[in-house]
């Protein structure tokens, strides 16, 4: 039965109307009364939290013991993470208090909290001292210094985003606002206007400052050296995470939807209607799609985003939701699912927002969109297209895939038996696999994923040393392409796809190591955005070959190790999981030796 | 008839049987053992950018010029891995920091006496990893430089600043862990079960299967409680396995018992709150949104408290409890109580037959 795309396209909006009609009949009287409690119940709370004084999850954590007539009593009281106490030698001796102040003189107690507390001691009263001076009559006495920071660059052998005319990166103190002069210095203010060291609300070393600093340029203060901030952009930060929080909320609600037709058979009706399995995914998805864009613009406006802001959390919001629909169609119950869209949550949260904070520092943190966000958010900063499509390609790439897995399980065998979950994964990717040429393609699709995982491993060892972090690289990278490259293979020769003779194993596992090849090719962007600068990312991405110029011979050398490898795991996947697992230990092996020789000889 | 489990027991038991079956339980230990991590790691990374001692020596050269050089030199010896070098014209000096391979200048700082004031001009290199080092370098330069200024003209001040106490080595890692990393791993599991509970009942509902439960010689009351005791009951357990991890891991956590309690306080509480939302939401979609939009304002909401759990956890587990904390524990508690015979109470009046 062949269908024109009109047909496909009046399925796809048929059943979106149906599933908002539906949702709409589940929100009844009820469930919006218990809504409104449960908004008021938090809106007291919040009120009540607010009228005792703002968040400070450090409140009181030190004890200091000063009498009350000592100076130091009062930058003590001012300070939230600090507890007066009286000054008694023997609750000090007991350990009842950290920090004693007697005749001048000021006792630490010797433990680790006791040193933290002396610290916390310390800013108080630094930032006592600026209060102080600040009531003074005579201004140039108290404040005998004034600062200017400002920006420059340093080299032009960065991307044109990072290096641009030597501007003024905004001005400590209010009498120069940041001249701007096109240049794209971060920001010294951006931190909210308590001073690092404030007795306000900073919360141990992540502190949450208030938030109406919020504003870049608004600075303010006295240029006082006590107010420099490094460019750390908190405001833009805070307001991008705004752009997270409606994804995490509307994909349990499409998890739910989805588990919802696999419950009691209802998906039936929907296959056997004459609409394919792609139809009725789509339209089922299209409403939660339009709703996350909707708030993302809403979300957009509000804190001021542009466009560019709105597209590239459209990927995010892609990717939020293809990962749950897959885990909805693995799940089989709604507490499995509520640990997928738990986990997608977090993952996703952590993989988007955690780079995101060093979006002014390294290249790295372009591996996510929200870093486009927070540029696009601050002023003076820009981002160049092919830094954009870095950030969103990998993510669009990867929730396609996931999209195209979770519909080849949309079928009967599938939806409304309870197969473990491997087996499902195996189904899923045999589906797909039905012509040798399949096996090209499908590892071919692997590489955003294995972009993916190899950039998290790369940022989350970014902090180690370089001589430790390298081999162990090496061995993940090797590791990830390797299981990308053959388990599709392994679930073709499970489910019977193709005749177990060796002729067959060998060529798919060519066609596969070729797919994976080409594939790799198009991530040669990485070079384009700076990767190479570093290290780690150097020895993640040259034994692909790229941003190596040597000819022929190397650009065509991870062609024949793909090939090479996977054919010896694919051997192995012709007979058993036991032998797969064999022969992929083999061939991570010979990788990850490859890997080490391109790498030291690059070296 | 009596059979000689309690049928509430074998509930519970029926319930963790299917979490192992499902293996979501381990999932769940995963899930917050990367959070942990990642948190940590964020942390580092954070702290590595900031705190130039944890990156290992690096070195802050900066280029000094200008007619209160000489003060600024001598205020730039105070502060650790600084080397601060007098550049004759401002020329000169940022010459030298454009050609930063040869010279290995990271900054300048231009300090000029204007009309009793020294006015500075600090220039930091833009958007490399350095940037932020190098800032919080020249500030610890500047503020030392400033206090020195200030002593100078002491006699035209009202009132003297306080001589600040002395430096020391801390950590800068405590703080965090014990302000968001432990109550943070202390609520993870509570939120986790209450989400389970929500699960687990409408679950019952939306496959019929509580229809096997009423013709099995069982309340409605006693399907409520073992469900309830399953989920309520694996949030203080994974909190103690998070409290022993720290100690392994060398921070010591101190009131271990009233920690646990507030665990089991909050876990009940929430679970409580959870299945009366799904006796009371018509489908899972409702149940799980308003569940979780309810626990996420309310926990959130009540760090705003000055003696809300979350705060009261922090200091329970850092060493410094007041009598207020372990009076936000008992609070807590006598919520959960309050709770379960709210839940009891709703289940009188849920018709078993409509569900």
């Amino acid at each position: 039965m062949k269908r024109s795309p009109y047909d496909h396209l009046r399925a796809v909006l048929r059943i979106a109307r149906w599933e908002v009609d539906r949702s709409a009949s589940v929100v009844d009287r009820r469930t919006a009364a218990l809504g409104v409690v449960a908004l008021l119940v938090a809106g007291g709370v919040v009120a009540a939290g607010a009228a005792g004084g703002g968040v400070a999850l450090d409140r009181d954590i030190y004890r200091v013991g000063v009498a009350p007539d000592s100076p130091y009593r009062e930058p003590v009281e001012r300070s939230v993470a600090l507890d007066a106490r009286p000054a008694e030698p023997d609750a000090f001796r007991a350990g009842e208090i950290e920090v004693l102040v007697r005749d001048g003189r000021v006792l630490v107690a010797n433990s680790p909290k006791g040193r933290a507390a002396a610290s916390a001691f310390r800013s108080a009263v630094r930032a006592y001292n600026v209060g102080l001076m600040r009531a003074e009559e005579n201004g140039s006495a108290a404040f005998p210094v004034v600062v200017v920071v400002q920006y420059a660059s340093q080299s032009a052998a960065l991307p044109d985003s990072v290096t641009a005319g030597d501007g003024d990166g905004g001005a400590i103190g209010g009498d120069d606002g940041g001249s701007g002069g096109g240049g794209d210095g971060t920001d010294g203010s951006d931190a909210g206007s308590e001073p690092d060291d404030g007795g306000g609300s900073t919360g141990g070393p992540l502190g949450v400052p208030a938030l109406e600093g919020l504003n870049p340029l608004g600075g303010g203060g006295s240029g006082s050296p006590a107010e420099i901030q490094p460019p750390f952009p908190f405001g833009s930060l805070v307001l991008a995470f705004a752009f997270l929080v409606p994804m995490n909320f509307v994909i349990q609600a499409y998890g739910s939807t989805m588990l919802n037709e696999r419950i009691n058979r209802r998906g039936e009706l929907l296959l056997v209607a004459p609409v394919s399995p792609g139809d009725i995914v789509a339209g089922k998805t299209l409403p939660y799609l339009g709703l996350l864009v909707g708030l993302t613009a809403l979300v957009a406006v509000a804190v001021g985003g542009s466009v560019v802001a709105v597209a590239a959390a459209l990927p995010i919001a892609l990717l939020f939701l293809s990962a749950t629909f897959a885990g909805a169609m693995f799940a089989r119950s709604f507490k499995e699912l509520t640990f997928v869209t738990v986990t997608v949550s977090v993952f996703l949260t952590a993989y988007t927002f955690v780079p995101a904070i060093f979006a002014n520092v390294t290249p790295i943190a372009l591996i996510s969109p929200l870093t486009v966000v927070v540029r696009d958010l601050q002023p003076l900063q820009s981002v160049a297209p092919l830094e954009f499509a870095f950030a969103t390609v990998p993510f669009t790439l990867c929730a396609g895939v996931l999209f195209l897995l979770g519909t080849g399980i949309y079928r009967e065998e599938d939806l409304f038996t309870q197969r473990p979950v491997p087996l499902k994964l195996l189904d899923a990717l045999a589906v797909r696999v039905t012509k040798p040429r399949h096996a090209a393609v499908l590892a071919g699709l692997t590489v955003p994923f294995v972009f993916v995982a190899e950039l998290l491993v790369v940022a989350v060892l970014f902090a180690l040393p370089v001589s430790v972090t390298v081999p162990i690289v090496l061995l993940a990278v090797a590791v990830v392409e390797e299981v990308a490259k053959s388990l599709h293979l392994f679930a073709a020769f499970e489910a019977d796809r193709f005749p177990d003779t060796r002729r067959t194993a060998v060529l798919l596992g060519a066609l596969s190591g070729l797919g994976f090849f080409v594939g790799e090719k198009f991530t040669a962007v990485v070079q384009v955005v700076g990767l190479p600068e570093l290290v780690l990312g150097r020895a993640a991405f040259a034994p692909s070959g790229i941003g190596v110029t040597e000819g022929a011979a190397l650009f065509l050398a991870p062609l024949v190790l793909h090939v090479v490898t996977t054919g010896i795991a694919a051997l192995g996947a012709r007979r058993t999981l036991r032998w797969y697992v064999a022969a992929l230990v083999g061939s991570v092996l010979l990788h990850t030796a490859y890997n080490l020789t391109v790498v030291t000889r690059l070296a | 008839m009596r059979d000689r489990t309690d049928p509430r027991v074998t509930i519970a038991r029926r319930e963790l049987g299917q979490l192992r079956k499902e293996k979501t339980i381990v999932l769940a230990l995963v899930l917050q053992l990367f959070i942990a991590a990642f948190s940590s790691f964020l942390v580092v990374g954070l702290v590595s950018l900031y705190d130039p001692g944890q990156v290992g020596g690096t070195e802050v050269d900066v280029a000094v010029t200008g007619d209160a050089s000489e003060e600024l030199i001598r205020a730039a010896r105070e502060v650790r891995g600084v080397d601060a070098r007098f550049y004759r014209s401002e020329a000169s000096a940022m010459r030298a920091f454009q050609e930063y391979r040869a010279t290995g200048i990271d900054a300048v700082l231009v300090a000029e006496t204007r009309d009793e004031r020294v006015f500075v001009r600090a220039v930091a290199p833009d958007s490399n990893v350095q940037t932020t080092v190098v800032v919080v370098q020249l500030r610890d330069v500047l503020r030392a430089f400033e206090r020195a200024e200030r002593a100078d003209r002491a006699a035209f001040l009202a009132s003297t600043p306080l001589e600040l106490p002395p430096e020391t080595d801390s950590s800068p890692y405590l703080g965090f862990t014990y302000t968001i990393l432990l109550p943070l791993l202390l609520v993870l599991p509570v939120f986790i079960s209450g989400s389970i509970t929500v699960d687990s009942v409408t679950e019952e509902i939306d496959r019929g299967t509580l229809e096997l439960l009423r013709v099995a010689p069982v309340t409605l009351h006693d399907v409520v409680d073992g469900k309830l005791a399953a989920a309520a009951g694996l949030a203080p357990v994974q909190a103690g396995l998070w409290i022993v991890l720290l100690e392994l891991n060398g921070t010591s956590v101190a009131n271990v018992v009233p920690l646990v309690a507030l665990v089991a306080g909050l876990a009940l509480t929430v679970c409580g709150l959870g299945a009366a939302v799904a006796l009371a939401a018509p489908d899972r979609r409702a149940a799980q949104f308003l569940y979780s939009v309810g626990v996420l304002l309310v926990i959130g909401g009540t760090t705003l408290l000055p003696h809300g759990p979350v705060t009261a956890a922090a200091r329970l587990g850092i060493g410094s409890p007041t009598t207020g904390d372990y009076f936000a524990v008992a609070g807590v508690v006598a919520l959960a109580v309050a709770v379960y015979v709210g839940l009891h109470r709703l289940v009188d009046r849920v018709d078993a037959d409509a569900l």
